[in-house]
């Protein structure tokens, strides 16, 4: 036991060590933990509020009090962006993370007990994977009226197949597998198999699937919220500041309204990617 | 493999018939009485006009009839009528589906394409310029929103240069095929990068693996390595991928039409959606489900072409 916990901190210690020399993945964490930290102090780097109009100042270029601008409303770009990414992060952050645990334990059942159960939940799959997100939302968005909340529910509802597929695949290719049998014949509780035996060896794809998915859904928050059926637009998500640069008018004149909003979810997303694909060569066994 | 496919036909129909009841129940739900925008204003007045129109389109029967009823009009071709502006659903689609699937499908085509050959090459020549370039655009390509990047390629392509027109589909002033590129282009860049880095990831792990070493153990040339063992392992999480990633095609889309006016099926659920026009979202997603199941039955039977142990497994 005593041996077993001090290869494990071994281990653990040679993961970090290795995370540390992976430069991408450093850039990436550091990039994301900055844009992370200034929109959760916002108000330490901004004195402007997000919903703040101010009509002697409308669609200024960036200048001194405003370093990144103002928009036709004459709202601080800069602070609208900081107070924005509380709300595109946690929706991206939460909605994989849920999606995520749901794949990981429907996978695990389907995969380990096959026959009815997993034809069951892979029509279920099949079903939620065939309505595209957008009819949820609209249709719950009827039902409860459009809010983050209902927003959270659908990325979370909507964006566990992947990871539900990629678990439960793996998991039928190894449940053949001799240390299994041999964990069954010791009479070992199947939760134990399922969570402590099988599934470590799947969390790679996984985490690699979750952190596209953090992406993808604050990706798809934008997407939304850019064409009107997102988060309600009196909240500053940084999709709902991207719609303002629906017309062309804004796209020749006021690029700063439409380009650093862009550029900013698109820095994240980044860095989001690179952290996670240096999270992939550390735990990844079969790269070791 | 005959009774594979068969299988997964017959799994279609109970699945088509949930998403019709999913999508009319949702439709119950709203609440919309469809009299309100049939009857004039001076028979709406009158409440026995309409009770009796009512009665004439059977909106007083239970929910399952009425269910069946309108399962057996989409059967027989009878879309609904759009409540906004009376218009055909039917028409509708046959207008504007065509300018989707034709955007979806060529997209879909070029990134499979550009995409898995791209990530194989990665794989091949790991940690060389090809890979770190290869890496770098597809992790670019899927950090930028895509209509953010829409919205770049019309202020260069479109306002700057002039070469390529912002919006629609035809015009007196430009092709087709110029209307096309900008739209295709935009589409095709995120799922790009998505297969790229799904099927380099599946291709290193293919290739660290000992069947591998032992088929360049036994001394089979490289590109047999490749070609015959590597690929097809490689592939069948790939094509998972592709096949999961269908409905991103139509999100996608919806998006894109947006930024360039594209005259397709995505810009009327868009504007359904904003005017509430629900019976036309009801329709429109029920073809769209419909379209995504006929592509994923491909994908499985290609996926079970490519791995004997799926089919086997089910059977």
């Amino acid at each position: 036991m005593e041996l077993n916990k001090s290869h494990a901190s071994n281990m653990f210690q040679k993961n970090v060590r290795k995370f540390l020399r992976n430069k991408l993945a450093m850039i990436g964490m550091v990039v994301m933990l900055i844009i992370l930290l200034m929109c959760v102090f916002a108000p330490v780097f901004t004195s402007y509020r997000a919903d703040q109009p101010d009509f002697s100042a409308r669609t200024q270029p960036p200048n001194l009090p405003h370093i990144l601008g103002t928009d036709k409303l004459g709202r601080d770009v800069f602070s609208r962006i900081l107070y924005g990414g509380r709300y595109s992060i946690l929706i991206g952050v939460t909605g994989a993370f849920f999606g995520s645990l749901i794949g990981v334990i429907l996978g695990a059942i389907a995969g380990y007990f096959g026959k009815l159960i997993d034809s069951a939940i892979v029509r279920l799959s099949e079903i939620f994977q065939t309505v595209p997100n957008m009819i949820l939302i609209l249709i719950l968005g009827a039902v409860f009226g459009r809010s983050i909340g209902n927003l959270l529910f659908i990325f979370a509802i909507t964006g566990w197949m992947t990871t539900f597929r990629i678990v439960r695949n793996e998991f039928i290719a190894l449940k053949g597998e001799t240390y299994v049998q041999v964990c069954e014949a010791f009479g070992m509780s199947k939760i134990d198999i399922m969570f402590k035996q099988i599934l470590p060896n799947v969390m790679s794809p996984v985490i690699v699937a979750t952190t596209v998915n953090v992406a993808h859904f604050i990706l798809s928050e934008a997407g939304l919220s850019f064409i009107g059926v997102g988060v309600p637009s009196a909240t500053p998500t940084w999709g709902n500041i991207l719609n303002a640069a629906k017309s062309l008018d804004v796209i020749s004149n006021y690029w700063w309204l439409w380009v650093v909003p862009g550029v900013v979810i698109t820095v994240f997303v980044l860095a989001v990617n690179f952290f996670g694909d240096g999270l992939r060569d550390v735990l990844d066994p079969k790269q070791q | 493999m005959l009774k594979f496919i068969l299988k997964k036909l017959i799994q279609m129909i109970p699945m088509l018939l949930f998403i019709s009841f999913l999508v009319f129940g949702a439709l119950q739900l709203t609440g919309i009485d469809p009299v309100s925008y049939i009857a004039t204003p001076d028979m709406a007045a009158n409440q026995e006009n309409l009770d009796l129109l009512r009665e004439r389109l059977g909106l007083n029967q239970p929910f399952l009839i009425r269910y069946f009823n309108w399962v057996g009009d989409i059967l027989r071709g009878n879309f609904g009528y759009s409540i906004t502006n009376g218009t055909p659903i039917g028409v509708l689609i046959a207008q504007r589906l065509p300018a989707t699937i034709e955007l979806a499908l060529i997209s879909m085509v070029v990134s499979a394409v550009l995409g898995i050959s791209i990530g194989i090459v990665s794989a091949i020549y790991q940690n060389s310029p090809i890979d770190y370039l290869g890496r770098f655009f597809a992790v670019l390509g899927q950090a930028i929103p895509q209509f953010f990047f829409g919205i770049c390629l019309i202020q260069i392509f479109s306002i700057k240069l002039g070469w390529l027109p912002s919006s629609g589909r035809y015009s007196t002033y430009a092709t087709p095929l110029r209307h096309f590129i900008l739209p295709c282009l935009t589409l095709t860049l995120s799922l790009t990068s998505v297969l790229m880095r799904y099927s380099r990831n599946n291709m290193l792990g293919v290739l660290n693996s000992d069947y591998i070493k032992t088929a360049r153990m036994k001394g089979i040339s490289e590109t047999k390595v490749y070609v015959k063992h590597a690929f097809r392992n490689a592939m069948r999480p790939v094509l998972v991928i592709l096949c999961f990633r269908l409905p991103m095609l139509i999100s996608g889309s919806v998006v894109i039409e947006s930024v360039y006016n594209w005259p397709g099926i995505g810009s009327v659920i868009t504007d359904a959606v904003i005017a509430g026009d629900y019976p036309v979202v009801m329709v429109t997603t029920l073809m769209v489900a419909a379209s995504i199941l006929i592509a994923s039955f491909l994908v499985d039977v290609l996926t079970a072409l490519l791995d004997p142990r799926v089919r086997l497994g089910e059977e």
